[in-house]
């Protein structure tokens, strides 16, 4: 029994081991192994930390049981070693009682002495509390059963037969029962009683020597096991501890890398904004010169200056005015990128009619016609928003310029219950898609400059703006044939 | 009594400087301008000490100050200014090219009375220069010179 059950605890701790030294692939029952080897390497640390501290547990439970099961047989052993000693001790009293009864009733026939007779008459009065006896002590073997019937019917004819020769003698004296008095009248139940007896008494002690060598077995399998569970369990601790240690050594490496990576960024962030501070300051002083100084050179030359120098005058002012305008559209393309974002309720109905309003300078001599759908309250830094569709609507009325009713639509699609895409869509002179991919870049344009004007920073800063807002931005167009352009924002507060 | 008042611009850039003066020249104020190259100059010029040690005395009618000097900056000069009891008074305008929002905001916690930014365009430096000097060095009436006593 103990046997079967250690045999039974045996393939989870062997299992379990397995994948530990996991560069001896064992290529016996393979098969199992390899099978469980990958199901283990797809587990997370939780999960395995999990599965090691389950087979602990049942480590301990299947030890717990086989243990608990051999200490009870150990003590039932007890107990039935205690019974047999009790049935081999009361064994012998009733083969001393037996030959007494034999004895005494002979000494009674031959003498007439009546003191024979009552040691005979006790022990006749013993014999029911023999049979009790002998019958409460063979309840837990059975196969003692039937000699202890044999016995006392053996019993009960050896005293039947030896009353029957009392009361001859009684009735006719020594000479009727003389044959009786020198052979013993229940001599020969006698004899067979005997041999019950001993063979019962061989029985217990063949009993009793066999389950002292099952207790030793048992005691010897439960210390192996205890033993050999302790060990499997330790190393399975171990092995768990190992794995918790390993993690956490590799959480705090990768903890220290990304604080190392964030001082880094911080780093190269500062010097990005030394370095753009540097540029607003110190680019545009030479700029100013070249205005201040061209603009006094034709002050100072003015009565005796061409056209043609006129023009070359006219040139470098110009040149400087559009490179101040260049740094700065670069300085708030670089400020956009770096600006703390805010997360607010945005209004978009309300900011396109303030956009609007701030462009009726612009839209003045123009003929427009507007179609702006209702449009929905989006989560975004309004100030950020503001300039995405301050250039989406004025790119769309400086590209709308050369047609003499211009019409633009300002709408929205709802593709899925978690994004919202606007667009602004014109009549104007459009682009060819093959260059869409330029068209959000930085200084990127697709129109020479003097037939629209501008740095081609506008998209740039769009795309980046929407981007922060975890959105994109992309562009459709037939050349001559107006543009749309998209913005798709996410419904929910992106925490970047 | 105004006219007495001279104006001090704190100019490093030779040029910006020559831009500034011409600028004032129309006007007719370019003989009030007193020009110092660094903030060091014009903290020599405030307190009477160095190459300005025989100058008259009193305060000027305003102080232009650039943000990015040798020696001493414009925002420690205007620290200066302003932590001193007998120099507060003195309305100092910052001239400068950084438009940064921490320039800004420094200066007018620091007490600064205005704050321009140098336009990239000559005809508007032009045009702000002449305001700015027809403004505080003529319109605008320059504290007391006993308004220390209040203090």
């Amino acid at each position: 029994m103990e046997s079967a059950s250690n045999h039974h605890s045996q393939p989870p701790f062997l299992a379990a081991e397995g994948p530990t030294p996991s560069s001896s692939a064992p290529a016996g029952p393979s098969g199992f192994s390899r099978v469980f080897v990958t199901w283990f390497q797809r587990l997370t640390i939780e999960h395995r930390v999990l599965a090691g501290f389950s087979l602990v547990f049942v480590g301990i439970l299947i030890v717990s049981a086989v243990s608990y099961h051999n200490m009870n047989i150990l003590l039932a052993n007890r107990g039935l070693d205690g019974r047999s000693q009790d049935l081999i001790q009361l064994l012998s009293n009733v083969a001393v009682a037996m030959s007494e009864a034999e004895d005494t009733h002979r000494r009674y026939l031959v003498t007439g002495e009546a003191s024979y007779l009552e040691a005979y008459k006790k022990v006749v009065k013993e014999k029911p509390t023999f049979t009790t006896y002998l019958n409460d002590l063979i309840r837990e073997s059975p196969e003692q059963l039937p000699r202890v019937g044999l016995l006392d019917r053996m019993m009960d004819r050896q005293l039947n037969a030896e009353s029957k020769a009392i009361a001859q003698f009684q009735e006719g004296g020594f000479r009727a029962v003389k044959k009786m008095a020198f052979e013993g009248a229940g001599k020969r139940e006698l004899g067979v009683i005997h041999q019950i007896i001993s063979e019962m008494d061989l029985h217990e002690r063949q009993a009793i020597s066999r389950r002292v060598v099952e207790s030793a077995a048992g005691t010897k399998t439960t210390i192996v096991l205890l033993c050999s569970g302790a060990l499997l369990q330790l190393v399975l601790l171990a092995w768990v501890y190992y794995l918790i240690r390993h993690d956490i050594t590799e959480r705090r490496r990768i903890a220290g890398e990304l604080q190392r990576r964030g001082e880094l960024l911080e780093s190269a962030n500062k010097e990005l904004e030394a370095f753009s501070y540097s540029v607003s300051h110190d680019l545009r002083a030479p700029l100013r010169h070249i205005d201040g100084y061209a603009a006094l050179l034709r002050k100072a030359v003015e009565h005796s200056l061409n056209d043609k120098a006129a023009r070359y005058l006219q040139t470098i002012s110009d040149s400087a005015k559009q490179m101040g305008q260049l740094i700065d559209d670069l300085l708030v393309f670089s400020r956009m990128g770096r600006q703390e974002m805010l997360h607010t309720a945005v209004n978009l109905d309300q900011l396109i009619k303030n956009i609007l309003s701030d462009l009726r300078l612009d839209l003045q001599g123009r003929e427009i016609s507007w179609t702006i759908a209702v449009l929905p309250e989006v989560q975004g830094d309004p100030a950020m928003l503001r300039q995405v569709f301050m250039n989406l609507i004025a790119n769309a009325v400086k590209f709308t310029s050369t047609r003499r009713i211009a019409t633009v639509e300002i709408g929205v699609e709802h593709p899925s219950s978690t994004e919202i895409v606007l667009f602004v869509r014109d009549n104007g002179v459009g682009f060819d898609m093959q260059y869409a991919p330029k068209l959000f870049g930085v200084f990127q344009r697709l129109h020479r400059a003097d037939e629209f004007e501008g740095t081609g920073i506008g998209l740039a800063n769009v795309r980046r703006i929407v981007h922060r807002h975890g959105g994109r931005t992309w562009a459709e167009s037939v050349p001559d044939n107006g543009a749309t352009f998209y913005v798709l924002l996410p419904m929910r507060r992106r925490d970047s | 009594m105004t006219a007495a008042k001279p104006i001090l611009l704190a100019e490093d850039n030779p040029r910006d400087a020559e831009l500034a003066l011409a600028a004032m020249e129309a006007e007719h104020i370019s003989e009030k301008v007193v020009l110092c190259h660094d903030g060091a100059e014009v903290l020599d010029y405030l307190y009477c000490r160095g190459q300005f040690k025989s100058r008259l005395k009193g305060n000027p009618a305003v102080v232009f100050l650039d943000l990015k000097m040798p020696k001493v900056n414009g925002l420690e000069v205007l620290r200066t200014i302003k932590t001193d009891a007998n120099l507060r008074p003195i309305p100092v305008v910052m001239l400068t090219s950084s438009r940064e929002e921490r320039d800004l905001a420094e200066s007018y916690a620091l007490g600064a009375n205005a704050y321009v930014v140098k336009p990239v365009e000559f005809h508007k430096f032009l045009s702000a220069v002449k305001e700015l000097g027809t403004f505080w060095g003529v319109i605008n009436e320059p504290p007391p010179e006993n308004c220390r006593s209040t203090h």
